[in-house]
């Protein structure tokens, strides 16, 4: 199954109707028709272009894994559960007061600030969190800035549209904080580079998250807000498994729901994602079970590999080995998404050969699945 | 517009049929002329409020057609000659007055109605045929034939109306409102009346004055010898005339404008030795003893008539009536299908009619001509769709209400009703509206839609309306949408003008019709006054009315009031310089290449944007521009900049 040339008809008939829209924002921004609102993709009027780039970079339309990955790694699609990684390590910030703030080690903002504060970057987009906890896309250009977007909330968060919305002319360095999904699309884009958009050449570093899966923006933020009064609110955790809950951090304290009451809210196509710990990205962050105040890092590139280095050597993170347990967890839980969505796609798509947009050697899809 | 008060008797003056009118009424020394603006009538009152204060009149803009009447009667009642005037739609917004009015009867002062009718709906929802609610009415009807008999008509109305005491109607047509030609002018009077309401009036002089429609059969008795009282007197009107052979192989039957297509017919088949017309200009009631002496001219009888077979029937029951012996016409017309029982008429379809009946073939010039007529004419014609001006402010409110809708997600529905914004069913305001009817309706039936929830409905539901809509005709239905809690939001296209029909002042104005500054009836204090929710909006801040929209549409409640507030840009336009100056950067237009595949030109659709062919990308027509720079927040590329002009 090949992209092809297809648009925005497509785009709504195989992904959004579909169930299978992430809400990576890759199809907005740019385009005057397709608009994301409360939750969802809106198309504002009829496109008539036959082909488009709102199909082209989605991260649920046709992805030749071996093509996009031979574009970010110089190799084909990584066989490994983790994909194509140099390093698994654990890592903080060494800055005490910063990690009160932030969701584990601190290790994403740190290497934002970093980046932004060595020029290697001159601006990142990611999530930024509203007082009333609505994520929306960001464009950060200051070390005070990324401390704004401290913590997740869990809810997808369209961030690709912020870059699209960059005039074409501009050269700023780029860095994005992407989910899986995310650093799909960017990945997508980097093999074929879009058109009438700033360059996606400028992305100079990608810092993925890791996601087990995303919850619907609007309905679990009603879903809060009939609940509590959401300004009070700190931070959200989901606690390393068996914890099994939703934690709420308020001004007043902690509420934990079980995480069986949210799980209504996760985004269907989560079930269809492969990917847990953001393959495509240069660098890859997550929690680290039972450790507390640590990331767990995946050192993907040579860039990802300098920007860790120049933290370590600057004191900025605190860089540890990641316990061998963790990292065998780590790997059979990535694993596990990756066969439990193949086998979701197949039973959507009805048909063992057709794995909707995952372009996998046939050689992977048989060793997956068995 | 023309001098209709010249003093001037026995001189002629180049007069549209609605200044005739205007004309006429001033010469029977009206006091008082009430209306409610409406294409083919608008001129009537126009011209009347513009000469009403050197001449001693009174003359107003009313909220609607059913106060105009209302008013008049009232001048009526204090002896003072009143006129209301209104195109075909105002017929029954007043109706259900006129059907007491009729029964109580008029008072001292004549009182006379002029409905202008729009054959094929021109410049109108519908070409309803209002001569027939004279026939409902019992009410003495007239329609004149050309452009003298339009002012003569109308002076001699008021006689007649004063001295049967009763209601009298005039009915025109676009034709004739509209069209232009000589009028010999009449004397005008030097006095007018007092007006007082003679609280004692009847014989004895001991009864109070009292209008009223009750009892109902006695005055309906009265009204039916008025009738007959009538029916006398235009037996002899110089109105009704018959032109042609004593023996005709045909005989039309006409009234108004399709008076003069006959003729224009007859005479282009050269057939006045052979075709007879008998013009009518009091139609109702019947002339009968009149028309009894032409039937015998022909046994073959054309009814020229738009719209409905008002004539056609009226003489078919006439003849009904006759005695067994006489001849029974052959009758030709709608229920023959001999003229379309639809739509404007004009010379070339009267002669296909009597070239049918006649057995006659008629070819006007040869058709190879007549094609390379209509194609060189058409050369010259611009391409023109139909929307909305540039610089309008409904194009942007309705471009707010299409992202809001669809961002929306919930399929929310638009009603609408008569205005510039009943071209939103169209392209121009992006196939928004979805239901148009009368004055009103928009916001009436949201108040259904809004209460379908029980039903599964969850479709949000805005209702538009023009500002002079909302004064006319929409109040009740907010206030029923209020009170009954229905959920719709009520879209207020408040541009500050009556735009479509020409500008006239209503209540929010601030103006009267003579151009005296008035109160205006805050339109938003009024919503709030009755409990609505109301956001006061400018439509050229897309993002902004875009969220209020939205926002509106997410609450719960009742019936909400959005206004979008700007001056119609017509209006604005004859007094301001543009605001901004608008071009297009070439370097940030990227044409073809644009995923936006011509927002501009394909889907927002100002006339003040054009796609150029030559360079692949969009420009602004520096002539049609108005500069009001929405456009701006339209393009994708950030493309078209304003700069303050």
């Amino acid at each position: 199954m090949a992209t092809g040339a297809k648009g925005c008809k497509e785009l709504f008939s195989e992904v959004i109707e579909t169930g299978l829209c992430a809400l990576c924002g890759a199809c907005t921004g740019t385009c005057p028709y397709l608009v994301y609102y409360k939750g969802k993709i809106a198309l504002l009027d009829n496109c008539a272009l036959l082909k488009g780039q709102c199909y082209e970079y989605c991260p649920r339309t046709y992805i030749g894994m071996d093509a996009i990955s031979q574009q970010v790694f110089g190799v084909p699609y990584s066989e490994e559960e983790l994909g194509t990684t140099k390093e698994v390590l654990m890592a903080r910030s060494t800055d005490a007061n910063m990690r009160k703030k932030v969701q584990y080690g601190g290790a994403v903002t740190t290497l934002l600030s970093l980046a932004l504060a060595e020029g290697f970057i001159d601006g990142a987009v990611l999530a930024r969190t509203s007082d009333d906890k609505i994520p929306s896309p960001f464009l950060a250009q200051s070390a005070d800035e990324v401390l704004q977007c401290t913590g997740s909330s869990y809810m997808a968060c369209p961030v690709l549209g912020r870059y699209n919305q960059i005039p074409k002319d501009n050269g700023n360095k780029l860095g994005i904080v992407a989910m899986p999904c995310q650093a799909l699309a960017v990945a997508k884009m980097k093999k074929d580079p879009p058109e009438n958009r700033a360059s996606i050449g400028n992305v100079k570093l990608v810092i993925g998250l890791f996601c087990t899966w995303a919850l619907s923006p609007d309905k679990f933020h009603q879903f809060l807000k009939e609940k509590l009064d959401l300004s009070k609110v700190k931070k959200f955790d989901i606690p390393p498994p068996p914890a099994n809950r939703f934690d709420i951090y308020t001004t007043s304290g902690k509420i934990s729901l079980p995480l069986d009451e949210i799980r209504q809210f996760i985004m269907p196509t989560c079930a269809y994602c492969l990917d847990m710990t953001s393959e495509f990205a240069d660098i890859s962050v997550g929690s680290v079970e039972g450790i507390e105040d640590w990331n767990t890092v995946i050192i993907r590139t040579d860039i990802g590999a300098d920007l860790v280095e120049m933290a370590k050597r600057k004191g900025k993170l605190q860089i540890d080995k990641l316990p061998s347990a963790n990292l065998t967890h780590l790997k059979e839980a990535s694993l596990l998404k990756k066969k439990r969505a193949l086998n979701e796609i197949i039973k959507k798509s009805g048909d063992k050969n057709n794995l909707l947009y995952v372009g996998l050697s046939p050689r992977l899809a048989d060793k997956l699945l068995a | 517009m023309a001098n209709i008060d010249k003093d001037a008797p026995g001189t002629s003056q180049l007069l549209i049929g609605n200044e005739a009118i205007a004309r006429g009424a001033l010469e029977a020394g009206i006091g008082f002329a009430a209306a409610y603006p409406g294409t083919p009538s608008s001129e009537i009152l126009g011209s009347l409020a513009q000469v009403a204060k050197e001449m001693g009149i009174y003359a107003e803009w009313s909220v609607n057609e059913k106060v105009a009447m209302e008013a008049a009667a009232g001048a009526s009642f204090a002896g003072i000659r009143a006129l209301a005037s209104m195109k075909q739609n105002g017929i029954n917004v007043v109706s259900d007055f006129l059907a007491n009015l009729v029964m109580s009867g008029i008072g001292k002062g004549g009182l006379v109605l002029v409905s202008c009718d729009d054959p094929s709906a021109i410049s109108s929802s519908n070409e309803q045929d209002t001569r027939t609610i004279a026939k409902w009415l019992d009410i003495p009807l007239v329609e004149p034939g050309d452009f003298q008999e339009t002012k003569d008509m109308t002076r001699w109305l008021f006689d007649l109306a004063e001295e049967l005491g009763t209601l009298c109607m005039l009915r025109s047509v676009t034709r004739i409102a509209h069209a232009r030609g000589n009028v010999k002018l009449g004397e005008l009077p030097k006095k007018q009346r007092k007006a007082y309401f003679d609280q004692i009036h009847d014989l004895k002089s001991v009864m109070p004055t009292t209008f009223m429609p009750i009892p109902s059969p006695l005055r309906h008795s009265f009204l039916h010898m008025k009738m007959d009282k009538a029916r006398g007197k235009f037996e002899g009107s110089a109105f009704n005339r018959y032109v042609g052979p004593n023996k005709a192989d045909l005989l039309i039957i006409t009234c108004g404008s399709c008076w003069l297509y006959s003729q224009d017919a007859v005479k282009a088949l050269k057939l006045e030795d052979r075709v007879g017309i008998l013009k009518l200009g009091t139609l109702w009631p019947l002339p009968e003893k009149f028309i009894r002496e032409h039937l015998g001219k022909s046994e073959k009888l054309l009814f020229v008539e738009e719209i409905d077979p008002f004539l056609e029937r009226g003489v078919m029951e006439m003849v009904a009536n006759l005695p067994l012996s006489s001849p029974r016409p052959i009758f030709y017309g709608k229920r023959s299908g001999h003229v379309n029982a639809y739509g404007e008429l004009n010379p070339d379809l009267v002669i296909k009619a009597i070239s049918n009946i006649l057995g006659l073939t008629y070819q006007p010039r040869d058709i190879e001509y007549r094609k390379k007529a209509e194609a060189f004419a058409k050369s010259n014609v611009p391409e023109r769709s139909m929307t909305f001006c540039a610089g309008c402010p409904h194009r942007a409110t309705f471009w707010a209400i299409k992202n809001a809708l669809k961002l929306d997600g919930r399929g929310g529905v638009v009603t609408g009703d008569i205005g510039c914004y009943s071209m939103a069913l169209g392209p121009a305001g992006f196939f928004q509206v979805r239901t148009m009817h009368c004055m009103g309706a928009g916001a009436g039936v949201a108040n259904g839609l809004g209460k379908l929830g029980q039903f599964g409905f969850d479709q949000p539901v805005l209702a538009v309306v023009g500002d002079s809509t909302f004064y006319h005709a929409t109040i009740p239905a907010l206030i029923n949408g209020i009170y009954n809690q229905s959920k719709f939001i009520l879209v207020i296209l408040d541009n500050n003008a009556t735009a479509m029909t020409g500008f006239q002042p209503h209540p929010g104005t601030g103006m009267t019709a003579m151009g005296e500054p008035t109160k205006v009836v805050s339109m938003e204090a009024l919503c709030r006054s009755l409990g609505a929710h109301v956001e006061v909006c400018d439509p050229f801040n897309l993002k902004d009315i875009t969220a209020t929209l939205l926002n509106m549409m997410a609450e719960g409640g009742g019936a909400k009031v959005a206004i979008m507030r700007r001056q119609c840009e017509l209006v604005r336009a004859k007094k301001d310089k543009p605001p901004y100056k608008v071009h297009v950067d070439p370097e940030k237009c990227i044409g073809e290449a644009c995923g936006c595949d011509r927002l501009c030109t394909r889907i927002f659709l100002c006339p003040g944007l054009i796609w150029d062919k030559k360079t692949g990308k969009s420009k602004i027509d520096e002539i049609i521009c108005t500069g009001c720079g929405v456009c701006v927040d339209v393009c994708p590329q950030g493309a078209i900049i304003k700069e303050a002009a």
